[in-house]
C-alpha cells in the first residue's frame, strides 16, 4: 500500500514541478507582451543617445579645466551623500537589530509574534523608499536629515528581514551545546548564535549602504540634498559635461564602497 | 554517601507529540566513575534519554536525580546551575568554528561567569589558565588560538571534551560522540575519555551504534530499543541473540 501512495506522492511532486515551470514561463511571455519594444525609432533614438553620452566628455583643454573646477565644487554635495547613506543605515541597523528576535521563528517569544512582526516589515518593505521621503519631508521639510530618515527607514525594513533569516538559518547543535553546559539565554545568544550569524549581518549592512548610496541619489528628486540634486539640477538644464562629472564621481563611489565592504567581510569571515 | 548512585533515572515516560511515545519507562542507575554504553538503533530513544538526564528536556513522566538532585522538576535558572557539572559531547562537535579552540573550551566556564562579563569575552586569568590546561590534556597544547573551523574532526572532538573538563564535568553524556570519526581517532577519542573516568573518577554515559567499540571501552552495555531498556549488563553478557534483537 505504502509502495503505491510513495509512486503516487512522486508523481504528485513531479506534476507541481512542471506547473511551477509552466507558470514562470508564462510570466516571462506575459510580461514581455505588455512591454512591447519599439525598434522602428531605433536609430532615430540612437543619434540621441550618442549626443547625451558625448556631451558628458570633455574634449578640448578648455572643457577639462571646467571639469576640474566644477569637480572641486562637488565636495560638500558628495560628503553630504556619504554622510546621509552612513547615517540612514546606521539608525535602520540599531533599530533592525533587536527587533529582528522578535521577527526570526526561532528566537520570537511565541509564533504568532514572529508572523505579526514579519506581516509588517513585509508591508513596510512593499512601500517604496519615496514615499517615506515625501512623507517626511511634509514633517520635516526639505533635507538631507530628511533623506537620511527615509533611508533609515528603508533599511530598517529591509535589515530587520534579512537579519531575521540570518537567525532562523543558525544551525542548533552550537545552541544546545551552550545551553548544556549551563549558558544563560544571553550567552547563548553571544556564544552560539552571534557567531553564526555576525558575518551575515555584516554583509546584509554593507549591502544596505551600498544600495542607500544609490537610494541617495534619487532621493535628490524629492529634495534631500547631495550629490544626487546636483545631478538632477544638471539633467534638467542640459549641461551635460556637469553630468559627466557627476556620474564619474558616482562610478568612483560605489566601487569604492564595494570593495571596501569586501575587504570588510573578508577580515571579519 | 559515597554508595549513593550519581543518577538514577525511575520509570521515565516521554513523548514528542501525544500518543508517539519515545521513551516508556526508562529504569536506569549509574555510579560514580562507571563507563556505560547506550546502544540501539537510531530512534531507539539514546539522544532523548541523555537530554533528559542533563535537564534539556524535561520528560513527560518519572524522576530523574543526578547528584541527588530531582533535575526535571527544578526551574531552568537552577537547572542550568546542576548542568554545569554534566559535560555533553555531540556527534557534530557543537563547536563554533569561527571561534579558537580555547574560546571554544571557555565556553565550558559560561555557567561559573556572570553574564555582562561573558559578554564581553571576559573571562578570568585562572579560566584562561584552566582552558589551556584542559586543551593540553587532550592533547592540544599549542593549538589554543587555532579556529576550530582549521581542526580535523578528531581534533574537533577533544576541543568538545576540553570544554567538558572546563566545565568541571562529573558525568560526560556522549551522544554518538565518535559516529562521524574514522576507526584510529574514535580509538584515540574514547581513550581519552576512558583515562578522564578513570584519573578523574568522571562518569560517561556514551550512546553509541558500534557494539565492537562498546565492549572494548565500556564496563557495562545497555541496550535500548523502542524506548525501552532491553539489556543492561556486563559486556560478556551480551548475547548474539540480543544483539540481533537491539540492532536488526
Amino acid at each position: 500500500m505504502s509502495n503505491q501512495r510513495y509512486r503516487f506522492a512522486a508523481m504528485a511532486a513531479v506534476a507541481i514541478r512542471i506547473l511551477v515551470a509552466l507558470g514562470v514561463v508564462g510570466l516571462i511571455v506575459w510580461s514581455f507582451r505588455g512591454i512591447p519594444f519599439d525598434l522602428s525609432r531605433l536609430h532615430e533614438g540612437l543619434i540621441g543617445a550618442k549626443e547625451f553620452v558625448l556631451g558628458m566628455v570633455p574634449r578640448t583643454a578648455a572643457e577639462w579645466a571646467k571639469d576640474v573646477h566644477y569637480a572641486s565644487t562637488l565636495k560638500t554635495a558628495l560628503n553630504q551623500t556619504i554622510q546621509m547613506a552612513v547615517v540612514g543605515t546606521t539608525l535602520g541597523a540599531v533599530v533592525a537589530f533587536p527587533l529582528s528576535f522578535l521577527a526570526a521563528r526561532t528566537t520570537s517569544l511565541f509564533r504568532p509574534l514572529s508572523v505579526a512582526v514579519k506581516t509588517f516589515l513585509n508591508i513596510g518593505r512593499a512601500i517604496p523608499i519615496m514615499l517615506y521621503a515625501l512623507f517626511i519631508v511634509t514633517v520635516i521639510g526639505l533635507g538631507a536629515p530628511a533623506g537620511a530618515l527615509a533611508i533609515g527607514i528603508g533599511s530598517f525594513v529591509m535589515l530587520a528581514k534579512l537579519y531575521a533569516e540570518a537567525l532562523e538559518s543558525v544551525s542548533p547543535g552550537p545552541v544546545e551545546a551552550v545551553r548544556a553546559v549551563g549558558g544563560s539565554p544571553v550567552q547563548i545568544f553571544v556564544f552560539a548564535m552571534l557567531p553564526q550569524v555576525f558575518p551575515n549581518y555584516l554583509s546584509a549592512t554593507l549591502y544596505a549602504l551600498e544600495l542607500n548610496l544609490q537610494a541617495s541619489f534619487v532621493l535628490a528628486i524629492v529634495g534631500a540634498g547631495g550629490i544626487g540634486g546636483e545631478l538632477w539640477d544638471n539633467i534638467r538644464i542640459f549641461r551635460y559635461l556637469e553630468v559627466g562629472v557627476i556620474v564619474s564621481a558616482l562610478i568612483v563611489i560605489v566601487n569604492a564602497v564595494d570593495y571596501a565592504s569586501y575587504r570588510v567581510r573578508q577580515i571579519f569571515s | 554517601m559515597p554508595d549513593d548512585p550519581i543518577l538514577r533515572v525511575q520509570n521515565v515516560h516521554h513523548s514528542y507529540r501525544k500518543g508517539v511515545p519515545v521513551l516508556q519507562g526508562i529504569d536506569l542507575t549509574l555510579q560514580r566513575g562507571e563507563i556505560v554504553a547506550l546502544i540501539g538503533r537510531s530512534g531507539a530513544g539514546k539522544s532523548t534519554l541523555l537530554r533528559i538526564v542533563n535537564g534539556l528536556i524535561t520528560p513527560t513522566s518519572g524522576d530523574v536525580g543526578v547528584f541527588g538532585i530531582d533535575i526535571a522538576k527544578l526551574p531552568e535558572s537552577q537547572r542550568r546551575l546542576v548542568r554545569r557539572r554534566i559535560g555533553m559531547v555531540f556527534q557534530e562537535f557543537n563547536l563554533v568554528d569561527r571561534l579558537t579552540a580555547v574560546k571554544n573550551v571557555l565556553v565550558g566556564r559560561l555557567g561559573y561567569t556572570d553574564t555582562l562579563r561573558s559578554c564581553l569575552h571576559l573571562f578570568s586569568a585562572a579560566d584562561i589558565a584552566l582552558a589551556t590546561e584542559c586543551l593540553a590534556r587532550v592533547g592540544l597544547a599549542g593549538f589554543e588560538h587555532t579556529r576550530v573551523r582549521d581542526l580535523s574532526g578528531g581534533q574537533k572532538q577533544r576541543v568538545a571534551i576540553a570544554r567538558t573538563l572546563a566545565q568541571g564535568s562529573e558525568i560526560i553524556l556522549g551522544d554518538e560522540a565518535t559516529a562521524n570519526l574514522d576507526e584510529h581517532t574514535t580509538t584515540e577519542v574514547l581513550s581519552i575519555l576512558s583515562d578522564l573516568a578513570r584519573e578523574r573518577g568522571i562518569t560517561l554515559l556514551l550512546s553509541m551504534h558500534d557494539l565492537t567499540t562498546a565492549r572494548e571501552f565500556c564496563q557495562r552495555i545497555v541496550a535500548m530499543k523502542g524506548g525501552k531498556i532491553v539489556f543492561n549488563g556486563a559486556p560478556d553478557q551480551l548475547s548474539d541473540e540480543i544483539v540481533r534483537e537491539v540492532l536488526a
